[in-house]
């Protein structure tokens, strides 16, 4: 795309005086020192993007907010923050999507991924998902997933030691509940963990765009199998909502991919805080009723997104004293935001008992995350069961608390491996 | 205190039935129901709560 803002931005031109790229020198617990820097000196700066477009990372906490509930932004998936080097910032090549896609799957992404859509086609997808995410449906899984989360602790526990949390805690028990909350069918669970918890990178197309066909190959035999049996789960309620075919299909593509990985995340995550936080943990085990505060804690001092999904003006928009051009985009830092210290007291301490709602860590806007009562109910079952059940637990080492790549070019921090020993 | 809601922008977070489950409850499509559009004193703070929390802003509470 042609790039009509590049000279109206004030502070472009030689040198350019923005960032080249999303910091990257910080972890998920230990944000990059220079998102704190460029907060405290203007609410938003310019942000250099792939295809040398220049845009904006905007780190103030009001800020944010109104740039993620304005409707004149809409999302753009295909345009990310330029790379600092490392990571993956690959854009995927159309001909590559073109050759290993079947066409039915490729019109069904573009239907209906609702991370890449707005009104009012994303708002008619919105509503055929959000029934079994609402907080009594929620309620009502409850046992089944404290049967899921014990179940999984047995294992953790008769397991070889050191053991890492990750793959043998955190990505089980999310993989299950999601199954469990979507209505994925017994005899097809073991396939679902086993080609969504071993997705590829990004950075290899060939491989990741065979895998994205592999998951619509799976979506297809579940939903065969749903039609036959509709019942109270997410998938049926697709199943009845009188979309089309391809509508249906790529809703059920969207909702088996997202949401499930970054609740793995967000308890690998957790379980390195409060390890790294003895007094905090001592504070939860006294009383376990503050565990639910304590999750809405992890996910604003923890949040991965040093850069939430991308938006793009529709048309000029002026939000408070930042000028967005039209076709100019817009990075949401929802770390920066969630540490801002007009909003949140002592931001960069870990504190359990604090109020943390009104955290960016589910997003904002009508875009903000479908399944975030049932993650609520995920982790804190799952941090709940992991440091009641083994006392004693203690960490031997975990790969984020250096900084790594990250696991999204959009600028999102990976957990890696955290491994216990008790 | 009067509540008032803004159906077509509820996007179904479900933050206003999280905090405030006595004002606020989700019809089987996740969206916003008002339970009590005039709550009694003790769940004002609760009801400003949920409106301040509201992904959408879709909750407004008139004092």
């Amino acid at each position: 795309m042609e790039n009509p803002t590049v000279d109206k931005v004030p502070t472009a031109g030689c040198p350019f005086h923005g960032l080249e790229a999303l910091p990257a020198d910080g972890t998920l617990l230990h944000p990059s020192p220079a998102l704190a820097e460029l907060r405290s000196s203007a609410r938003a700066t310019p942000l250099k993007y792939t295809g040398d477009h220049v845009g904006w990372f905007v780190t103030d906490y009001e800020l944010a907010k109104r740039v993620l509930e304005d409707s004149r932004l809409g999302i753009h998936s295909e345009r990310v923050p330029a790379s600092s080097g490392e990571s993956t910032n690959a854009e995927l090549d159309d001909d590559v999507v073109a050759s290993l896609l079947d066409a039915d799957a490729i019109e069904s992404l573009a239907v209906s991924n609702v991370l890449n859509l707005n009104s009012p086609q994303h708002e008619k997808m919105r509503r055929a998902m959000t029934g079994r995410f609402m907080v009594k449906a929620v309620r009502g899984r409850e046992p089944a997933i404290r049967e899921i989360v014990q179940r999984q602790l047995q294992r953790l526990q008769g397991h070889d030691r050191p053991v890492d949390i990750t793959t043998e805690y955190a990505l089980p028990i999310s993989a299950h509940v999601h199954c469990l909350a979507l209505g994925v069918p017994d005899g097809l669970i073991d396939s679902y963990v086993r080609i969504y918890n071993d997705e590829p990178e990004a950075a290899d197309q060939t491989d990741f765009v065979r895998a994205v066909q592999e998951q619509f190959d799976l979506v297809r035999t579940v939903l065969e199998e749903k039609r036959r049996d509709l019942s109270g789960d997410a998938l049926s309620d697709l199943l009845r909502a009188g979309l089309t075919d391809r509508e249906t299909e790529g809703a059920a593509w969207i909702l088996m991919s997202v949401g499930r990985d970054n609740v793995a995340r967000m308890i690998s995550t957790m379980t390195v805080a409060l390890l790294e936080n003895p007094e905090q943990l001592a504070i939860l085990r006294d009383d376990p009723t503050l565990v639910p505060g304590a999750v809405e804690e992890i996910v604003r001092y923890g949040s991965p997104f040093v850069g939430l999904f991308v938006r793009t003006a529709i048309e000029d928009a002026d939000i408070d004293d930042l000028h967005i051009d039209a076709g100019q985009s817009v990075t949401v830092s929802a770390v920066a935001a969630n540490r801002d210290p007009k909003r949140f007291e002592h931001p960069d301490d870990f504190d359990v008992t604090r109020d943390a709602f009104g955290h960016l860590g589910f997003g904002f806007g009508a875009h903000s995350c479908v399944g975030q009562q049932l993650a609520r109910v995920e982790i804190r079952l799952a941090i709940e069961a992991l440091i009641l059940g083994i006392p004693s637990l203690r960490l031997v080492s975990a790969a984020q608390l250096e900084p790594m790549p990250f696991a999204h070019p959009v600028g999102m921090h990976d957990t890696g491996s955290v491994v216990v020993e008790w | 205190m009067r509540i008032e809601v803004d159906h077509d922008a509820c996007v179904g977070a479900g933050q206003c039935a999280l905090v405030a489950g006595e004002v606020f409850d989700q019809d089987d499509e996740g969206f916003v129901v008002v339970l009590d559009d005039t709550p009694p004193t003790g769940s004002h703070q609760a009801a400003r709560r949920a409106a301040s929390l509201c992904p959408a802003r879709a909750i407004r509470v008139r004092e």
